[in-house]
């Protein structure tokens, strides 16, 4: 039996009130863990026998209310029974808190997730205050479970079924005005009033109450009835499906569990249902692999990119190039309040960049959530010039020119000496050498790499490259930059592809093997679709550009060998007029808007590939391309050490490619499906395919687990 | 002598100008603004947290920016802690903004200033007429239907006579909406368009139709050889089109290289139909556009690295009969030369705003004028010839328009600029404002 931790929970008489304060020590948040819920059971019996007419519940922590359950218990939950036995103990306390006979309050501000609102849900009436970091919500599907403190039964009772499935489905988190616009809290106030508001309503409440939604409108009573919820229901699974593919059952378990006791009467029963449900997403890898990839953004945000060093904060930033990727670089840092000077030698070109990010930030303000002074003043914060112009005043600049070396390194020497002595220049190059680069730059301590993946603004790595002088203030810099720009940076070592680039490009290629041997594309790229991936590696290649493909490949062959054999189908390719989306001819056909169509039979001909006879297996086209990723990965970790761990190549692959977060990365996956199995099968399709490529690396033979 | 507190404009720059209606009819007076001083940031590679004040002239007010200097300080990335103000001398205002950051920089008070102005005529609003915004305000003060109906009537009547006075023409009808730019080209003390001033100027001053379209065209060639040449780019900052970006204009779009003596000759005079000859092609076109200097003391200049264009010698405005307004520089440029300690004979160089070809060469005959210099000035000698060499080298405001609350920066700009080019030691940035007033400002290269 867990014991109480005393000190997290406080009672403070105040007349006829009890204040109820959590305060975790030692912690800088609150959390329902094992301890502080035996505490909240003492506290709630002690209550319950006590002449107080009403409770408040509250904080003492800055910006916090209670953050949620304590995820490191949660992964500890190994067995059925053990989650059963947690889950149950959770909502036997929030039972006991809904069953007070005392008037109960929560009085939130700050962050107020999963648990903690489900805590509040328990409760009579809830005030918010206005602060920005106050956030009520259930996050739990986004770990591949799903509430289980009851959540799921009140949630839908106090806000009514679509905001419950809104908020539960999408693990969302709604600020204070639209919590209180939903009737999920009952009031709003500045923070600064909110002790002193709270108890004066204390004082005039008299009446428990158990809240139940009232739909207002006439549409709203229409899906609140018994056919309307049918319709609310089929929509949101349709929903789910759409987004997640099947793929995560947490929502579908979430949604399953609120359509079977939604205006049920029994708590109990109701209760029971939902705790089934919890057991049996808890139990699932999914949900471990959901957790890992959580722990490994959180990894992130504590790190600085060099253990001990702090980067200097960059708020003036240059890019040089405008295009499409200038454009997106351009959007994520002004919208993170970062200044941003656009140069280019076409007037077009920038142009085209000013247009990019107007249209990136319009769909924000479609969204709502900017305004249009925001958007304005987002937009100020980007100018452009043909010329140096403001250069002196640039704390770091992101080169995204032509890829070629010896222009590259004349146009770094020339940026250089426009710029302090102590600013930084970093590459946003895909596949040439930072170390050799830097040799451009009169100071290459303040020269890196810092590599974005298109499009800028929805993929969120960046991977930054410590070239050989690269300084560790330099690293952190570009690493803090990156993620003042809300993105995942990860540190890799110079090296081809740097990691991404070196795992992905044989991966793509080894589709074009596969159509080489008779397999048509869209069955290769349905089979990785199922598998998890974002989208399969054939249409992957029409996205990056087919020429790309083929010259980065190219340079990689220098580089690794007989490992990235050319599949002959790329020069077929290098000669044909196909780029890919860019020009609307790839593998697949495109809309003139640059939506893709379906598969180009045409192209068959063209590169003289056979008449696609599928004659492999499924497992056999999925693995050439996965156990290939896991193969090459072994040798950047264990070789090159291009990476410190295989949280960052996980990370870095479920970033940078959309890797699936439900196999918890690359080499979680791969430590799940285990080395023997892999490295058979490795050994297998290199003798039976006469594939060298896919000979088995030493680092991966001499390997038992990625994850120590 | 160099000292410490004399005020250097270290650099300038400006938007394009374009006239009124066309290409940059769509960007708000403070977008205009916030791309000169962005320019102008950029160029200088200032520290923005140097910044002591941002004083900028505009005449418009635009209504969702009355203070609109501070709404360009912070678009263009000025630090919140800096403070920010609007000033008004019509045509001069951005010519006031100048000297009033000359002054608190030379009493000690500040070392860094930008200063300079904005102008959109497009966005001049039409307004509802007296007669109308009566029945508004009893409108949005209605209590209920019984009181409201009657005042809708009320307006749908009034609407319809307003419909009938646009039909007629008849802009002396009250209930014709009010025409914003109209009513500021039209003195309010004496109640004449400033056309007419310059009507008065011509007679008075025996100016022909053809001396004054020579000079219009004069400005068309100067104004067109500058962009051409280049001299004009290196003052002016592109500017993108937004929404889509997909254009930007990089010059000046008034200035006629095909202008040709027949085609301005062909022009009616617009102010007087009879016995005028003040047309469209001799006056400035209505125009927006912004021009920034940044402006500090010689020390802080030396401290920060900069090697500035010149040194502000002195200002001065003074005032004449608001009918002859015109005159304007007549009556300010002695006031200036005298705090500059200079004779018109040690200028080398002067941008005279071109408001109308007449008003420009009243100016120039009037200086030259030693009964003038008596009579109105209480000088006992003329102030000097303005010799034709070097009056506007490179054309003015007939050609690149006259952006009200911009143009005074510009002036001082563009001869700043051309006082280095030309290594010519004192220049004389001089206009004319409306209401009759003059304003002048004198400037040595520095070296």
């Amino acid at each position: 039996m867990i014991q109480p931790l005393k000190e997290s929970i406080k009672i403070t008489a105040d007349g006829d009130i009890a204040w109820v304060d959590f305060d975790l020590p030692n912690e800088k948040i609150n959390k329902l863990s094992g301890a502080v819920l035996m505490r909240l059971k003492e506290v709630v019996a002690e209550i319950k026998q006590s002449k107080f007419k009403t409770v408040i519940f509250s904080s003492m922590k800055n910006k916090i209310f209670i953050a949620g359950a304590d995820i490191q218990e949660i992964k500890l939950l190994k067995t059925q029974a053990d989650i059963k036995a947690a889950v149950e103990i959770g909502q036997s306390i929030m039972n006991e808190v809904e069953d007070l006979p005392q008037v109960t309050i929560a009085s939130v501000n700050g962050a107020c997730m999963g648990g903690g609102c489900e805590f509040i849900l328990a409760c009579d009436y809830r005030i918010a205050s206005e602060d920005p970091s106050t956030k009520i919500g259930l996050p739990e599907t986004q770990l591949g479970i799903i509430p289980g403190f009851g959540g799921c039964v009140r949630m839908p009772r106090v806000v009514g079924l679509p905001t419950a499935l809104d908020i539960i489905l999408a693990g969302k988190a709604y600020a204070a005005t639209k919590a209180f616009k939903v009737g999920l809290v009952d009031r709003v106030v500045h923070p600064n009033l909110l002790r002193q508001e709270t108890k004066k309503w204390a004082q005039t409440l008299t009446a428990k109450r158990r809240k139940v939604y009232q739909p207002k409108d006439f549409m709203s009573k229409v899906l609140d009835s018994g056919l309307g919820r049918g319709i609310v229901f089929k929509k949101a699974r349709q929903g789910v499906i759409k987004a997640t593919r099947g793929q995560y059952p947490a929502p579908l378990k979430a949604l399953e569990v609120i359509a079977n006791t939604y205006k049920m009467q029994d708590r109990n029963k109701a209760l029971e249902i939902e705790k089934q449900g919890f057991v049996l997403c808890a139990v699932t890898d999914i949900s471990k692999n959901l957790i890992h990839v959580y722990e490994l953004t959180e990894r992130v945000k504590k790190q600085t990119g060099v253990p001990g060093i702090k980067g200097k904060d960059v708020t003036h930033l240059g890019l040089l190039g405008a295009g499409t990727m200038g454009g997106g670089i351009a959007f994520v840092s002004a919208d993170k309040g970062i200044e941003v000077r656009v140069k280019d030698l076409s007037i077009q070109a920038l142009g085209n960049s000013l247009k990019h990010a107007r249209e990136l930030f319009s769909k924000n303000l479609k969204r709502k959530s900017i305004n249009t002074y925001q958007l304005k003043q987002k937009m100020d914060l980007i100018t452009t010039t043909t010329d140096y112009s403001g250069f002196g005043r640039l704390d770091l600049v992101v080169e995204a020119i032509v890829e070629d070396m010896e222009i590259k390194k004349k146009v770094i020497a020339e940026t250089a000496g426009q710029m302090r002595p102590d600013a930084i220049i970093a590459t946003n190059t895909s596949s040439l050498s930072v170390s050799e680069m830097s040799k451009g730059h009169p100071r290459p301590e303040f020269f890196a790499g810092m590599h974005f993946f298109n499009p800028v603004n929805r993929m969120p790595l960046v991977e930054v490259i410590r070239g050989d002088k690269t300084s560790d203030q330099t690293t952190a810099t570009v690493f803090e930059l990156a993620k003042k720009m809300g993105k995942m940076p990860v540190v890799v070592k110079d090296g081809p592809g740097f990691l991404v680039n070196r795992l992905l490009l044989p991966y793509m290629a080894e589709a074009a093997f596969l159509l080489q041997e008779g397999m048509s594309g869209d069955r290769i790229d349905d089979l990785y679709v199922k598998f998890g991936m974002p989208m399969g590696p054939v249409a992957l290649m029409d996205e990056v550009g087919l020429d790309v493909c083929v010259k980065v490949l190219k340079i990689f062959q220098k580089a690794y060998s007989d490992r990235m054999e050319i599949p002959p189908l790329f020069d077929a390719l290098a000669k044909s007029e196909r780029k890919g989306k860019k020009n609307g001819k790839g593998f697949y056909k495109y809309s003139a808007d640059g939506r893709r169509l379906e598969y180009d039979p045409t192209i068959l001909n063209e590169l003289g590939l056979p008449m696609p006879t599928n004659r492999y297996s499924d497992a056999e086209c999925v693995e050439r391309g996965v156990y290939g990723m896991i193969n090459e990965a072994a040798r950047a970790l264990f070789d090159d050490r291009i990476v410190e761990s295989a949280h960052e190549v996980d990370l870095a692959m479920i970033m940078g490619t959309g890797f699936p977060p439900f196999r918890g990365g690359l080499l979680r996956y791969a430590d799940s499906v285990g080395m023997k199995p892999i490295v058979t099968a490795l050994e297998k399709y290199s003798r039976e395919r006469k594939a060298k490529r896919l000979i088995p690396a030493p680092a991966l033979i001499k390997t038992t687990t990625f994850y120590k | 002598m160099k000292s410490p507190r004399d005020v250097v404009l270290v650099d300038g720059i400006r938007t394009p100008f374009a006239k009124a209606g066309t290409n940059l009819k769509k960007i708000h007076p403070a977008d205009l603004g916030k791309a000169a001083l962005q320019a102008l940031i950029a160029r200088t590679n200032l520290d923005v947290n140097v910044v002591d004040e941002v004083i900028i002239g505009n005449t418009g007010n635009p209504v969702d920016a009355v203070n609109i200097s501070r709404v360009i300080a912070l678009s263009s990335g000025i630090p919140q802690k800096t403070s920010a103000y609007t000033v008004h001398r019509n045509c001069a205002s951005a010519l006031e903004s100048i000297s009033n950051g000359f002054e608190k920089i030379k009493s000690g008070t500040m070392d860094v200033v930008v200063a300079g102005g904005t102008e959109s005529m497009s966005q001049f609003p039409t307004l509802l007429p007296q007669s109308m915004q009566d029945i508004f305000e009893k409108l949005f003060a209605a209590k209920g239907p019984g009181q409201a109906l009657p005042l809708v009537w009320q307006l749908l009547k009034s609407e319809l006579r307003q419909i009938k006075a646009l039909l007629t023409g008849n802009m002396k009808d009250p209930y014709f909406p009010v025409i914003a730019v109209m009513k500021g080209l039209t003195d309010p003390f004496v109640g004449i368009n400033m056309g007419q001033t310059a009507e008065i100027l011509a007679k008075e001053w025996n100016l022909s139709r053809d001396v004054q379209d020579r000079f219009a065209l004069r400005s068309h060639q100067r104004s067109s050889a500058a962009t051409k040449s280049g001299r004009f780019k290196e003052e002016i900052t592109p500017i993108f089109l937004p929404p889509k970006y997909d254009s930007v204009l990089e010059a000046d779009t008034g200035p006629r290289e095909n202008q040709t003596m027949e085609a301005l000759t062909k022009l009616k005079p617009f102010f007087d139909k009879q016995t005028g000859t003040i047309t469209a092609g001799n006056s400035c076109p209505i125009t927006d556009g912004a021009a920034m200097v940044l402006i500090m003391s010689r020390e802080k200049a030396d401290a920060l690295g900069y090697k500035p264009i010149a040194k502000i010698c002195s200002y001065g405005f003074a005032g004449c009969e608001p009918e002859r307004m015109g005159l304007g520089p007549v009556y300010a440029t002695p006031v200036a030369l005298k705090r500059a300690g200079l004779t018109m004979k040690e200028i080398g160089l002067v941008e005279l705003n071109e408001a109308f070809s007449a008003q420009v060469l009243a100016c120039q005959k009037a200086f030259d004028s030693k009964t003038f210099a008596e009579e109105k000035l209480g000088l006992s000698d003329k102030i000097g010839e303005l010799r034709e060499e070097i009056l506007n080298p490179n054309g003015g405001a007939i050609a690149l328009g006259h952006p009200v609350g911009a143009t005074g920066t510009r002036i001082v700009l563009t001869l700043a600029r051309q006082m280095k080019k030309t290594q010519t030691q004192f220049g004389l940035a001089t206009l004319c404002i409306g209401g009759g007033q003059g304003g002048a400002m004198i400037l040595e290269l520095e070296n």
